[in-house]
């Protein structure tokens, strides 16, 4: 039987989810036997093959125009999209910045926390991503057709979602597998 | 009440017909989960959560609120309530900022409960995520606007059990907001910081400074036990964790404040600022020397000794029954703390929750015996009953109804009727003998009055209160006698964990003679006492105690100690005297 092909991104995040993927431990090889990983940002290949992939994992909420086009890439090349966390679920706590404008957050971030050194400017630059007004889900942006909640998810949950679908399953999230936090 | 017949899930059950579906479930053992429905309140049924499918009913139907009927068939699992509730859910978290990962009631939150039992893997609807304040002006516990979902608890219980009325709901709609007073800071409003509302709290909008995040609910532990700061005698669950009490709460099932607790019950001990007494300490030359249990007790019973039975043993209300008969053993006068009001009750502080009116001499229920005074505060705004106030502060001015600035001894003033000096208590006598059941409340200032006003009153029962949590308890066991000055050569002051000292017992102190304070801090003992020993506090011991109605309550440990048991000293002084 052909292995089923994963890719995974991660959006706006601290990375916590992806470490929770590989908090799985010799799960990860019991996975691995059955599953591709074609790309993610751990490993080499960061893109999802142009020729796609059955399953799309995104960790991490939408809060520029770069992640955007990230989480669409993704959807576009993926049968099935898995949002992963309480960052592509929600929106998560990225979402606190919704709170103010942008520019604020901005010159906050830059320029006048206690830590910043003196006469720091916000970088203006072309390349860098333009930041939205507010942090979106994944959901907001994409279809998504599994919410995988948690921050993180738990490492035996993603092992279970992984599984119910190499199986040909859906995977339900129920008790003790749901978890906000 | 003649029963109904009903069936809920198909179970059939009798049951009274003047219920709601909700309670007639709980009867056939079938749970309906709740929001904004408590039992202790009134329902409103503003939730929604706890909708039904009801046969012959067009919709839905609230089972909070809904009547049941004769031969009533209910459903409260089936595909179209479940559907219901999630949609309920579904807008109750798009509204405001319902994040778990970073609230304190993570885990503990009734509206997570929810999510996760009706399986919310994601939030349908967009969420506009308004800004709301977090209000923090309070002392104890701070109020995030962002996590409130208008239930309406806290306003409920501040009006229908506290009887305060403090908290109040602003604006229409999504932007409706729980609001203090005329919109001022919850810290510069009406609010008595009781914690009822936060107590009841189902999300974390109300967050308790001591407690947040310091523990969820499958790590705590509850242990009933019995509050001895007034003789009200609450029952309480300390919320413990670790052996560390890390929040008190009101016992729902305990007589007589049914789940009601004051500020002085629920967070001063959380909050106590004074050095906590671990290791006996003996004063010499005017510094304090921490020494061994042993030399302490060695140096308690020369002193003893050498007084013979010239000992004032001074008890404080915090001291339970069996310390209590231990200490009575000892040699030498036994006194209370606390001035003893001779007269007797005729009432139970349960009759205040039936009276139609209300005459309080010469005491401030806002001060002390603050949970009676809510169900006083409750009787006016429930049932109309009348409240007439008497005492010394009140003059001719002020007789006239207007209230008087919070200076005065009765913080009641806002709740009452009318107000006298003593000198016109005949006027007070003259409208209470209209009525139907009233209740004369007095501490030991009004006590004498009381009685004579309830002698010309017909069918008037009074309510006398000696302070002290266990004074009752103390006075049975042998300490019948008020301390005011009497001299001797050694005063052993048993303090415990009071804190309201009188000024003319320090000073009386302060005049000679050995002072030992067997107490759990060290302030402000350590001005006048030559001896401190340590003592656990309410928390950390078992024992009983008799609250204002002579009931007995438990007092249970939460927290065990390395202190020395204080029977052990107490049995120790008992011996000197044989």
């Amino acid at each position: 039987m052909a292995k089923v092909t994963l890719s995974t991104d991660w959006l706006d995040v601290c990375s916590g989810c992806h470490m929770s993927l590989l908090d799985m431990d010799e799960l990860l090889v019991e996975i691995l036997e059955h599953v591709q990983l074609l790309s993610s940002p751990i490993t080499d290949l960061k893109h999802p093959p142009e020729e796609g992939a059955d399953v799309g994992i995104l960790t991490g909420a939408v809060s520029n125009d770069h992640q955007e086009a990230v989480a669409r890439r993704m959807r576009e090349r993926c049968n099935i999209l898995i949002s992963m966390g309480d960052c592509a679920v929600f929106g998560g706590i990225c979402t606190m910045r919704n709170f103010f404008d942008t520019e604020e957050t901005l010159r906050y971030a830059y320029v006048e926390t206690d830590s910043t050194a003196p006469d720091q400017e916000v970088p203006r630059s072309p390349e860098i991503a333009k930041l939205y007004p507010a942090v979106k889900s994944v959901r907001d942006i994409v279809k998504v057709d599994y919410h995988l909640p948690g921050c993180p998810p738990p490492a035996h949950v993603i092992a279970y979602v992984l599984t119910e679908l190499v199986a040909g399953r859906e995977p339900k999230l129920t008790e003790d597998l749901l978890t906000y936090d | 009440m003649p029963n109904v017949r009903v069936t809920i899930n198909g179970v059939e059950a009798a049951v009274p017909a003047n219920i709601t579906v909700l309670e007639a479930a709980k009867f056939a053992g079938i749970e309906i989960p709740t929001l904004c429905d408590h039992p202790a309140i009134e329902p409103i049924g503003a939730c929604r959560i706890c909708l039904v499918e009801i046969e012959k009913q067009r919709t839905l139907q609230p089972a909070c609120t809904f009547p049941v009927f004769e031969g009533m068939v209910a459903h409260t699992r089936s595909e179209k309530v479940v559907e219901a509730r999630r949609f309920v859910l579904d807008l109750l978290f798009s509204e405001r900022n319902h994040f778990c990962m970073f609230c304190q009631m993570s885990e503990s939150c009734t509206l997570q409960d929810l999510a996760y039992e009706y399986e919310l893997d994601h939030w349908k609807f967009n969420r506009p995520m308004p800004k709301f304040s977090v209000d923090a002006s309070r002392e104890y516990f701070v109020m995030d606007h962002n996590r409130c979902i208008l239930c309406r608890r806290c306003i409920r219980v501040c009006d229908e059990l506290v009887g305060n009325g403090t908290l109040g709901l602003k604006n229409r709609g999504a932007d409706s907001m729980v609001t203090a007073d005329m919109d001022v800071p919850f810290g510069e409003s009406s609010c008595i910081s009781c914690g009822t509302c936060l107590q009841v709290c189902p999300t974390g909008s109300l967050a308790d400074r001591a407690s947040a995040y310091m523990g969820a609910t499958a790590q705590i532990d509850r242990v009933k036990t019995r509050c001895m700061a007034c003789p009200v005698g609450c029952g309480t669950e300390l919320i413990v964790r670790e052996n560390r009490v890390i929040r008190v709460e009101g016992d729902w099932d305990a007589e007589p404040n049914k789940g009601l607790l004051c500020e002085i019950g629920r967070f001063v001990p959380l909050h106590e600022k004074r050095n906590r007494v671990r290791q006996p300490m003996v004063r010499t030359d005017g510094d304090w020397t921490e020494v061994e249990m042993e030399e302490a007790l060695g140096l308690m019973n020369e002193k003893m000794r050498e007084a013979g039975d010239d000992v004032a043993t001074i008890v404080s209300g915090f001291v339970t029954v069996e310390e209590g008969k231990a200490l009575a053993q000892s040699p030498g006068a036994k006194y209370l703390m606390h001035p003893i009001a001779s007269e007797q009750s005729t009432a139970k502080q349960a009759d205040l929750d039936e009276a139609d009116l209300f005459v309080v001499v010469n005491t401030d229920m806002t001060e002390d015996y603050q949970v009676a005074g809510f169900a006083i505060k409750r009787g006016v705004r429930q049932r109309g009953a009348r409240l007439l106030l008497i005492n010394d502060a009140a003059d001719g001015e002020a007789a006239d109804g207007e209230a008087a600035d919070g200076e005065a001894a009765d913080g009641l003033g806002d709740w009452a009727m009318r107000r006298f000096g003593p000198e016109d208590a005949n006027q007070a006598v003259s409208i209470a003998r209209g009525a139907q059941m009233p209740v004369i409340v007095a501490g030991p200032d009004g006590a004498k009055l009381a009685t004579e006003l309830a002698d010309q009153i017909p069918d008037a029962k009074v309510l006398i209160y000696t302070p002290g949590g266990n004074s009752r308890g103390l006075y049975e066991v042998g300490f019948q006698e008020a301390f005011e000055g009497q001299e001797a050569a050694v005063y052993h002051v048993v303090a415990g964990e009071i804190s309201r000292i009188s000024p003319e017992l320090l000073e009386q102190l302060r005049q000679g003679g050995t002072v030992i304070v067997t107490t759990s801090y060290r302030e402000p003992w350590d001005e006048v006492a030559d001896l401190i020993v340590p003592m656990p506090t309410t928390f950390e011991k078992s024992g009983t105690t008799v609250n204002a109605d002579g009931m007995v309550g438990q007092v249970v440990v939460g927290v065990i100690t390395r202190a020395v048991p204080t029977n052990e000293i107490f049995n120790s002084l008992a011996e000197l005297a044989q």
